[in-house]
Protein backbone atom coordinates (compact mmCIF):
# COMPACT_ATOMS: atom_id res chain seq x y z
CA UNK A 1 0.00 0.00 0.00
CA UNK A 2 2.44 2.38 0.94
CA UNK A 3 4.68 1.61 -1.71
CA UNK A 4 1.24 2.13 -4.31
CA UNK A 5 0.89 5.24 -2.61
CA UNK A 6 4.23 6.37 -3.23
CA UNK A 7 4.53 5.89 -7.17
CA UNK A 8 1.18 7.09 -6.97
CA UNK A 9 2.76 10.31 -5.54
CA UNK A 10 5.51 10.45 -8.06
CA UNK A 11 2.94 9.81 -10.81
CA UNK A 12 0.46 12.96 -10.17
CA UNK A 13 3.59 15.26 -9.06
CA UNK A 14 5.87 14.51 -11.72
CA UNK A 15 3.89 13.69 -14.66
CA UNK A 16 1.38 16.43 -14.39
CA UNK A 17 3.90 19.08 -13.75
CA UNK A 18 5.19 18.56 -16.93
CA UNK A 19 3.44 19.86 -19.30
CA UNK A 20 3.35 23.13 -17.61
CA UNK A 21 6.99 23.14 -17.19
CA UNK A 22 7.41 22.01 -20.47
CA UNK A 23 5.58 25.56 -22.37
CA UNK A 24 7.30 27.53 -19.33
CA UNK A 25 10.58 26.97 -20.76
CA UNK A 26 9.39 27.52 -23.84
CA UNK A 27 8.17 31.23 -23.31
CA UNK A 28 10.92 31.96 -21.62
CA UNK A 29 13.29 31.11 -24.00
CA UNK A 30 11.65 33.04 -26.55
CA UNK A 31 10.43 36.03 -24.31
CA UNK A 32 14.17 36.14 -23.44
CA UNK A 33 15.32 35.90 -27.42
CA UNK A 34 12.78 38.71 -27.83
CA UNK A 35 14.17 41.11 -25.27
CA UNK A 36 17.49 40.65 -26.57
CA UNK A 37 16.49 41.91 -29.99
CA UNK A 38 14.67 44.55 -28.94
CA UNK A 39 15.88 45.75 -25.47
CA UNK A 40 19.60 45.13 -26.30
CA UNK A 41 20.11 45.90 -30.05
CA UNK A 42 17.23 48.29 -30.90
CA UNK A 43 15.24 44.95 -33.54
CA UNK A 44 18.41 45.54 -35.59
CA UNK A 45 19.41 41.70 -35.49
CA UNK A 46 15.47 41.17 -35.47
CA UNK A 47 14.42 37.72 -35.98
CA UNK A 48 17.75 36.05 -35.18
CA UNK A 49 17.68 36.18 -30.81
CA UNK A 50 14.08 35.23 -30.87
CA UNK A 51 14.45 32.24 -32.82
CA UNK A 52 17.75 31.13 -31.18
CA UNK A 53 16.20 31.98 -27.68
CA UNK A 54 13.10 29.86 -28.76
CA UNK A 55 15.32 26.93 -29.86
CA UNK A 56 17.17 26.98 -26.82
CA UNK A 57 13.29 27.05 -24.71
CA UNK A 58 12.29 24.14 -26.37
CA UNK A 59 15.63 22.21 -25.56
CA UNK A 60 15.27 23.11 -21.88
CA UNK A 61 12.09 22.14 -22.42
CA UNK A 62 12.69 18.78 -23.35
CA UNK A 63 15.69 18.26 -20.99
CA UNK A 64 13.65 19.15 -18.15
CA UNK A 65 10.99 16.15 -19.89
CA UNK A 66 14.18 13.74 -19.83
CA UNK A 67 14.95 14.40 -16.40
CA UNK A 68 11.77 13.08 -15.07
CA UNK A 69 12.23 9.95 -17.10
CA UNK A 70 15.64 9.74 -15.50
CA UNK A 71 15.02 10.32 -12.32
CA UNK A 72 11.85 7.74 -12.89
CA UNK A 73 14.36 5.08 -14.38
CA UNK A 74 16.76 5.76 -11.27
CA UNK A 75 13.94 5.07 -8.39
CA UNK A 76 12.72 2.24 -10.31
CA UNK A 77 15.90 0.90 -10.65
CA UNK A 78 16.54 1.35 -6.53
CA UNK A 79 13.09 -0.05 -5.57
CA UNK A 80 14.31 -3.41 -7.39
CA UNK A 81 17.61 -3.15 -5.92
CA UNK A 82 15.85 -3.14 -2.64
CA UNK A 83 13.57 -5.89 -3.33
CA UNK A 84 15.93 -7.84 -4.31
CA UNK A 85 17.79 -7.56 -1.42
CA UNK A 86 14.71 -8.41 0.74
CA UNK A 87 13.92 -11.53 -1.40
CA UNK A 88 17.88 -13.00 -0.41
CA UNK B 1 -20.93 36.29 -14.52
CA UNK B 2 -22.44 37.09 -11.56
CA UNK B 3 -20.30 38.12 -8.95
CA UNK B 4 -19.65 36.29 -6.27
CA UNK B 5 -20.79 37.39 -2.74
CA UNK B 6 -17.88 37.02 -0.74
CA UNK B 7 -19.09 37.77 2.79
CA UNK B 8 -15.97 38.82 4.79
CA UNK B 9 -16.09 41.98 1.75
CA UNK B 10 -19.85 42.48 2.67
CA UNK B 11 -19.06 42.77 6.41
CA UNK B 12 -15.79 45.57 4.99
CA UNK B 13 -18.36 47.27 3.21
CA UNK B 14 -20.73 47.10 5.69
CA UNK B 15 -18.13 48.75 8.33
CA UNK B 16 -17.17 51.29 5.68
CA UNK B 17 -13.76 50.03 4.50
CA UNK B 18 -12.69 50.01 0.61
CA UNK B 19 -13.26 47.09 -0.83
CA UNK B 20 -11.71 46.99 -4.47
CA UNK B 21 -14.12 46.02 -7.52
CA UNK B 22 -11.25 44.84 -9.52
CA UNK B 23 -8.88 42.31 -8.96
CA UNK B 24 -5.82 44.19 -7.13
CA UNK B 25 -6.93 47.83 -5.47
CA UNK B 26 -5.47 50.93 -6.04
CA UNK B 27 -4.64 52.16 -2.71
CA UNK B 28 -2.81 50.91 0.46
CA UNK B 29 -5.74 50.15 2.29
CA UNK B 30 -7.71 49.31 -0.93
CA UNK B 31 -5.22 46.53 -1.31
CA UNK B 32 -5.44 45.01 2.03
CA UNK B 33 -9.24 44.64 1.55
CA UNK B 34 -8.61 42.93 -1.41
CA UNK B 35 -10.32 39.11 -1.18
CA UNK B 36 -7.34 37.44 -1.42
CA UNK B 37 -6.15 39.35 1.26
CA UNK B 38 -8.54 39.02 3.73
CA UNK B 39 -9.72 35.21 2.78
CA UNK B 40 -5.51 34.50 3.29
CA UNK B 41 -5.62 36.02 6.91
CA UNK B 42 -9.19 34.31 7.50
CA UNK B 43 -6.91 30.39 6.88
CA UNK B 44 -4.03 31.64 8.37
CA UNK B 45 -6.47 32.78 11.54
CA UNK B 46 -8.24 29.36 11.31
CA UNK B 47 -5.12 26.83 11.68
CA UNK B 48 -3.51 28.82 14.06
CA UNK B 49 -6.71 28.79 16.48
CA UNK B 50 -7.40 25.13 15.46
CA UNK B 51 -3.89 24.21 16.37
CA UNK B 52 -4.43 25.85 19.80
CA UNK B 53 -7.92 24.60 20.27
CA UNK B 54 -6.64 21.03 19.30
CA UNK B 55 -3.23 20.34 20.90
CA UNK B 56 -2.51 23.28 23.24
CA UNK B 57 -1.45 21.06 25.67
CA UNK B 58 0.68 17.82 24.69
CA UNK B 59 -0.27 14.63 26.42
CA UNK B 60 1.23 10.86 26.56
CA UNK B 61 -1.85 9.31 26.07
CA UNK B 62 -3.13 11.56 22.89
CA UNK B 63 -6.88 12.36 22.47
CA UNK B 64 -8.64 12.76 19.43
CA UNK B 65 -7.21 15.91 18.28
CA UNK B 66 -3.44 15.44 18.96
CA UNK B 67 -3.99 12.00 17.19
CA UNK B 68 -5.25 13.74 14.16
CA UNK B 69 -2.62 16.45 13.96
CA UNK B 70 0.05 13.38 14.85
CA UNK B 71 -0.42 11.36 11.74
CA UNK B 72 -0.42 15.07 9.87
CA UNK B 73 2.63 15.78 11.33
CA UNK B 74 4.27 12.36 11.16
CA UNK B 75 3.13 11.46 7.57
CA UNK B 76 4.27 14.84 6.12
CA UNK B 77 7.63 14.49 8.38
CA UNK B 78 8.06 10.58 6.87
CA UNK B 79 7.61 11.60 3.16
CA UNK B 80 10.23 14.64 3.87
CA UNK B 81 12.71 12.50 5.01
CA UNK B 82 12.41 9.92 2.59
CA UNK B 83 12.73 12.47 -0.23
CA UNK B 84 15.15 15.03 1.21
CA UNK B 85 17.30 13.54 3.62
CA UNK B 86 16.89 14.24 7.99
CA UNK B 87 18.87 17.26 7.91
CA UNK B 88 17.44 19.24 5.52
CA UNK B 89 13.51 18.05 6.80
CA UNK B 90 14.43 19.13 10.32
CA UNK B 91 15.28 22.37 8.99
CA UNK B 92 12.50 23.43 6.61
CA UNK B 93 10.10 21.39 8.05
CA UNK B 94 8.34 24.47 9.58
CA UNK B 95 8.12 25.96 6.33
CA UNK B 96 7.40 23.45 4.05
CA UNK B 97 4.80 21.96 5.99
CA UNK B 98 3.01 25.09 6.84
CA UNK B 99 2.98 25.75 3.06
CA UNK B 100 1.17 22.12 2.52
CA UNK B 101 -1.46 22.84 5.13
CA UNK B 102 -2.15 26.80 4.15
CA UNK B 103 -2.04 25.45 0.26
CA UNK B 104 -4.77 22.67 1.29
CA UNK B 105 -6.99 24.76 3.55
CA UNK B 106 -6.78 27.92 0.81
CA UNK B 107 -8.08 25.33 -1.38
CA UNK B 108 -10.49 23.96 0.09
CA UNK B 109 -11.90 26.91 1.54
CA UNK B 110 -13.38 28.09 -2.07
CA UNK B 111 -15.36 25.21 -2.11
CA UNK B 112 -17.92 26.19 0.26
CA UNK B 113 -20.14 29.33 -0.85
CA UNK B 114 -19.69 32.77 0.70
CA UNK B 115 -15.80 31.49 0.80
CA UNK B 116 -12.82 32.64 -2.13
CA UNK B 117 -9.16 29.96 -2.27
CA UNK B 118 -6.55 32.91 -1.42
CA UNK B 119 -4.66 30.33 -3.95
CA UNK B 120 -7.25 31.38 -6.85
CA UNK B 121 -4.91 34.34 -7.00
CA UNK B 122 -1.77 34.95 -9.15
CA UNK B 123 -0.27 37.30 -5.95
CA UNK B 124 -0.63 34.51 -3.31
CA UNK B 125 1.02 31.65 -5.82
CA UNK B 126 4.11 33.42 -7.13
CA UNK B 127 5.02 34.71 -3.11
CA UNK B 128 4.64 31.41 -2.09
CA UNK B 129 6.67 30.36 -5.38
CA UNK B 130 9.70 32.66 -4.55
CA UNK B 131 10.11 31.56 -1.37
CA UNK B 132 10.67 28.36 -2.17
CA UNK B 133 12.85 29.00 -5.32
CA UNK B 134 15.34 31.40 -3.38
CA UNK B 135 15.22 29.21 -0.57
CA UNK B 136 16.67 26.23 -2.81
CA UNK B 137 19.25 28.50 -4.25
CA UNK B 138 20.32 29.29 -0.82
CA UNK B 139 20.43 25.88 0.22
CA UNK B 140 22.57 25.17 -2.77
CA UNK B 141 24.68 28.02 -2.92
CA UNK B 142 25.34 26.91 1.70
CA UNK B 143 26.30 23.66 0.90
CA UNK B 144 28.54 23.76 -2.32
CA UNK B 145 29.93 27.61 -1.59
CA UNK B 146 30.65 29.32 -5.25
CA UNK B 147 31.15 25.53 -7.02
CA UNK B 148 27.22 25.67 -6.33
CA UNK B 149 27.61 27.50 -10.56
CA UNK B 150 28.57 23.86 -11.72
CA UNK B 151 24.85 23.11 -11.40
CA UNK B 152 24.43 24.90 -14.23
CA UNK B 153 27.15 24.20 -16.69
CA UNK B 154 26.16 20.77 -17.61
CA UNK B 155 28.22 17.56 -17.75
CA UNK B 156 31.12 18.21 -20.20
CA UNK B 157 32.84 21.59 -20.30
CA UNK B 158 32.51 22.05 -24.07
CA UNK B 159 28.98 21.46 -24.23
CA UNK B 160 28.97 24.82 -21.49
CA UNK B 161 27.81 27.19 -24.29
CA UNK B 162 25.02 24.89 -25.05
CA UNK B 163 23.96 23.50 -21.53
CA UNK B 164 23.95 26.90 -20.03
CA UNK B 165 21.23 28.66 -21.54
CA UNK B 166 19.37 25.55 -20.86
CA UNK B 167 19.67 25.22 -17.62
CA UNK B 168 18.91 28.41 -16.40
CA UNK B 169 16.37 28.86 -18.30
CA UNK B 170 14.70 25.56 -17.15
CA UNK B 171 15.54 26.74 -13.89
CA UNK B 172 13.38 30.50 -14.32
CA UNK B 173 10.96 27.69 -15.46
CA UNK B 174 10.17 26.49 -12.35
CA UNK B 175 9.02 29.80 -11.52
CA UNK B 176 6.47 30.20 -14.16
CA UNK B 177 5.35 26.53 -14.05
CA UNK B 178 5.01 25.81 -10.02
CA UNK B 179 3.22 29.12 -9.39
CA UNK B 180 0.82 29.33 -12.82
CA UNK B 181 -0.11 25.78 -12.15
CA UNK B 182 -1.09 26.06 -8.81
CA UNK B 183 -3.04 29.23 -9.31
CA UNK B 184 -4.87 27.96 -12.82
CA UNK B 185 -5.62 24.83 -11.09
CA UNK B 186 -7.82 26.21 -8.21
CA UNK B 187 -9.25 29.53 -10.92
CA UNK B 188 -10.19 26.92 -13.33
CA UNK B 189 -12.24 25.06 -10.35
CA UNK B 190 -13.65 28.37 -8.90
CA UNK B 191 -14.78 30.01 -12.30
CA UNK B 192 -16.29 26.74 -13.58
CA UNK B 193 -18.29 26.38 -10.14
CA UNK B 194 -19.15 30.05 -10.45
CA UNK B 195 -20.37 29.10 -13.83
CA UNK B 196 -22.34 25.81 -13.22
CA UNK B 197 -24.05 27.57 -10.24
CA UNK B 198 -25.23 30.64 -12.70
CA UNK B 199 -26.46 28.03 -15.61
CA UNK B 200 -28.27 25.43 -13.39
CA UNK B 201 -27.55 26.18 -9.17
CA UNK B 202 -30.91 24.87 -9.18
CA UNK B 203 -30.27 21.28 -10.39
CA UNK B 204 -27.18 20.45 -8.47
CA UNK B 205 -25.02 20.90 -11.80
CA UNK B 206 -22.20 22.04 -9.78
CA UNK B 207 -22.23 18.94 -7.26
CA UNK B 208 -19.50 16.83 -9.33
CA UNK B 209 -17.24 19.70 -9.85
CA UNK B 210 -17.19 20.27 -5.90
CA UNK B 211 -16.64 16.40 -5.67
CA UNK B 212 -13.47 17.00 -8.75
CA UNK B 213 -12.65 20.34 -7.04
CA UNK B 214 -11.96 18.37 -3.03
CA UNK B 215 -9.76 15.68 -5.05
CA UNK B 216 -7.87 18.91 -7.26
CA UNK B 217 -7.39 21.03 -4.24
CA UNK B 218 -5.34 18.22 -2.19
CA UNK B 219 -3.65 16.99 -5.05
CA UNK B 220 -2.39 20.37 -5.74
CA UNK B 221 -1.14 21.21 -1.68
CA UNK B 222 0.38 17.75 -2.18
CA UNK B 223 2.08 18.36 -5.41
CA UNK B 224 3.71 22.14 -4.09
CA UNK B 225 5.12 20.15 -1.41
CA UNK B 226 6.18 17.32 -3.66
CA UNK B 227 8.12 19.83 -5.78
CA UNK B 228 9.50 21.90 -3.36
CA UNK B 229 11.27 18.65 -1.61
CA UNK B 230 12.30 17.46 -4.89
CA UNK B 231 13.92 21.18 -5.76
CA UNK B 232 15.44 21.23 -2.27
CA UNK B 233 16.71 18.01 -1.97
CA UNK B 234 18.32 18.38 -6.28
CA UNK B 235 20.11 21.76 -4.62
CA UNK B 236 22.01 19.56 -2.05
CA UNK B 237 22.90 16.81 -4.49
CA UNK B 238 25.99 17.14 -5.98
CA UNK B 239 26.50 18.16 -9.85
CA UNK B 240 26.28 15.77 -12.11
Amino acid sequence: MSDFKKEMMFLIGHYGHIGITFVASIFIGMGGGILIDQKVFDGRTAPWFTFIGLAFGIVAGFKSLFEVLWRASKNLEKDNNETDKTDQ
Amino acid sequence: MEHPILFISVILEALGLPVPHGPVGHTFLEQLCAPYMTYTWLVMAFLYFVAKLTVSDLEMVPGKGQNFWEIVIGGLDNFFADNMGRKLTDEFFPMLATFGLYIAVANLIGLIPGFMSPTASLNTTLALTIIVWLSHHYIGLREHGLSYYKHFMGPMWWLVPLMLPIELISNLARLISLSIRLFGNIMAKETLLGILFMLAGAFFAPLPIMLLGVLVSLVQAMVFVLLSVVYFSQAQDHAH
